[in-house]
């Protein structure tokens, strides 16, 4: 065994004091009693109450949507890109890969404020463009119920794709030549190669994108408090977890300082959200194991 | 045919992608009017007003907030390079004991979602008396999961026999992961780049731990866009440029190296 304690020490004594630490404090206070703290005093009070709570549960189904929609649609359009991309000139891609990334440097707030612009109203961009030519009543995006939760979807959706879409790309260019040879020699049509060859190729990325991503949805707050105003929208449609659990603690929202309650609700969403990205990746590479 | 529409798709999506960044270039210079008429591209006229009305400190004191986030995002991003690749290469070349759990820890990191964490960190920082400070932000965020695994990867393609030169040499494998650095300088850069986009765009920490006077620039953008009925549309979008356009300058320049070091990282 060689030393090792310079190389792994500082970020050990870091991890352990900005997340072992908080975690633990978290849990402390999500299972004290009012008027109690610290184990002492376990209690599942808070937790009880968190889910007795139809505005977390709400919450929750609200980030559900929203995860599944930026996962699905990220990928999607994400992998659909680095395939055509990969059949591309050299300098048409590396322009296109570029602009394609530009959302991704935006900061949040710009972000909100552009496609606030964007979905404001009548006179906003998506209406005007595309909505009202091709025949239909203009969306009221901001105000309406139905289309608030969409609308973080596409904001989620327009600032990853070209982060992904570059890892999917890299990727793809690590697949061995000789299969696409191969495929040619046997004239496989395309579909086939994209089931065969591709899909197989960066099934690892895909996956791994597709965890950062939810664990990136569960935790998404930025661009949900800029364009909603640090509310949850219209009767809550918008209402993420980390929203609520800010509106929950904090004055932000509905000023209730309620730290033991939000707490509980932050140990529960984190603690089966990691377990569930963990499991996945288990499972893949058990599989990998057997194969 | 197919070939076609494939193309066609892509720079629609391109398109799609690049063009609100080009209508906020061009709408940083336009009145409220004009920017409500979603038909109209270009300005009347050049006139900078919103930049100038930034400059002037008139709304806040815009060059202080553009500084002092610059300054943190680049002090964390720097902190966590060479923590989390020192990291990364006692993992991928060290042996010794509670490596499955550091790099368990490093894994959790990534897995446990990092804004569910950030009332109770706010809490501890408070216990600790240290929110108000640039201290806290700074530090919280060095211990980057995603760095350790990334370095890990990176250090693994470094060959053995190099290892085996070195403590043949009686060389502590300390000094040889700064000898060895220059040779991952494109995985450096490229983690540094990527660290420091995560931290610029950091939201929700900072609106807990920081004072009123010391708002970075997410938050003082958000103020903004609180109180546009009062001000100009135009000013939000000419800090949008400029806390977008140096990086992506930035990025340009590195955008080659970033590639393949990604590249060299998807394949290991």
């Amino acid at each position: 065994m060689r030393r090792v304690g310079p190389l792994v020490l500082p970020f050990t004594a870091l991890w352990g004091f900005f997340w072992l630490a908080p975690f633990w404090i978290g849990l402390d206070i999500a299972l004290s009693t009012p008027g109690a703290s610290g184990f002492k005093d376990l209690s599942f009070a808070q937790f009880e109450r968190v889910l007795n709570d139809p505005k977390f549960l709400h919450s929750l189904e609200n980030t559900t949507v929203y995860v599944l929609g930026t996962v699905l649609v990220t990928l999607g359009v994400s992998f659909f890109l680095a395939l055509s991309l990969s059949g591309m000139g050299r300098m048409v891609r590396s322009v296109c890969l570029f602009l394609l990334l530009i959302p991704g440097f935006a900061l949040p707030g710009s972000l909100a404020t552009l496609f606030y612009l964007f979905f404001h109203g009548k006179s906003g961009a998506l209406n005007q463009f595309i909505v009202i030519p091709l025949g239909f009543e203009p969306v009221n995006w901001m105000m309406d119920p139905a289309w608030i939760l969409p609308c973080l979807v596409m904001q989620a959706v327009w600032r990853w794709t070209g982060l992904v879409t570059l890892v999917l790309y890299c990727g793809i260019c690590a697949i061995p030549k000789w299969q696409f040879e191969v495929a040619q020699i046997e004239g496989v049509s395309a579909w086939y190669r994209v089931r065969t060859i591709f899909f197989p190729g960066i099934r690892h990325l895909l996956l791994f994108a597709g965890v950062f991503l939810a664990v990136d949805g569960v935790a998404a707050f930025s661009g949900a408090y800029n364009l909603l105003g640090g509310s949850g929208g219209v009767l809550d449609s918008g209402l993420l977890f980390v929203t609520y659990a800010y509106q929950v603690a904090f004055p932000g929202g509905s000023g209730r300082f309620d730290l033991p309650m939000a707490s509980a609700g932050c140990v529960l969403v984190a603690s089966a959200t990691a377990f569930g990205a963990w499991f996945i990746l288990w499972v893949q590479r058990q599989r990998d194991n057997r194969i | 045919m197919i070939g076609l529409v494939n193309r066609m798709l892509t720079g629609l999506i391109v398109l799609a992608a690049s063009y609100p960044f080009v209508w906020m270039l061009a709408s940083s210079f336009k009145t409220n009017r004009e920017i409500y008429q979603p038909g109209k591209f270009l300005p009347d006229s050049l006139d900078p007003f919103a930049y100038r009305l930034l400059f002037s400190g008139e709304l806040f004191d815009f060059s202080a907030v553009l500084v002092r986030s610059i300054l943190l995002s680049a002090g964390q991003a720097v902190l966590a390079c060479f923590l989390t690749a020192a990291t990364g290469f006692a993992l991928a070349k060290g042996t010794f004991r509670g490596k499955s759990l550091l790099f368990g820890a490093a894994l959790l990191i990534i897995l446990y979602p990092k804004q569910a964490m950030s009332l109770a960190l706010f809490e501890w920082l408070a216990r600790l008396g240290i929110t108000g400070n640039y201290y806290g932000l700074l530090f919280s965020g060095v211990s980057s999961g995603l760095g350790v695994i990334f370095f890990t990867q990176v250090f693994r393609k470094i060959p053995d026999e190099l290892i085996d030169l070195a403590r043949l040499e009686g060389q502590s494998l300390t000094l040889l992961f700064f000898t060895l650095l220059p040779l991952v300088m494109p995985a450096f850069l490229t983690y540094g780049i990527l660290h420091f986009f995560l931290s610029w765009q950091e939201h929700l920490l900072p609106l807990l731990v920081l004072g009123k006077e010391q708002l970075t620039l997410p938050l003082v953008l958000a103020k903004l866009g609180d109180s546009s009925y009062r001000i100009p549309e135009a000013a939000g979008l000419a800090a949008g440029v400029l806390a977008i356009v140096p990086f992506i300058l930035l990025f340009g320049y590195f955008f080659r190296r970033i590639r393949t070091a990604l590249s060299d990282w998807v394949v290991s």
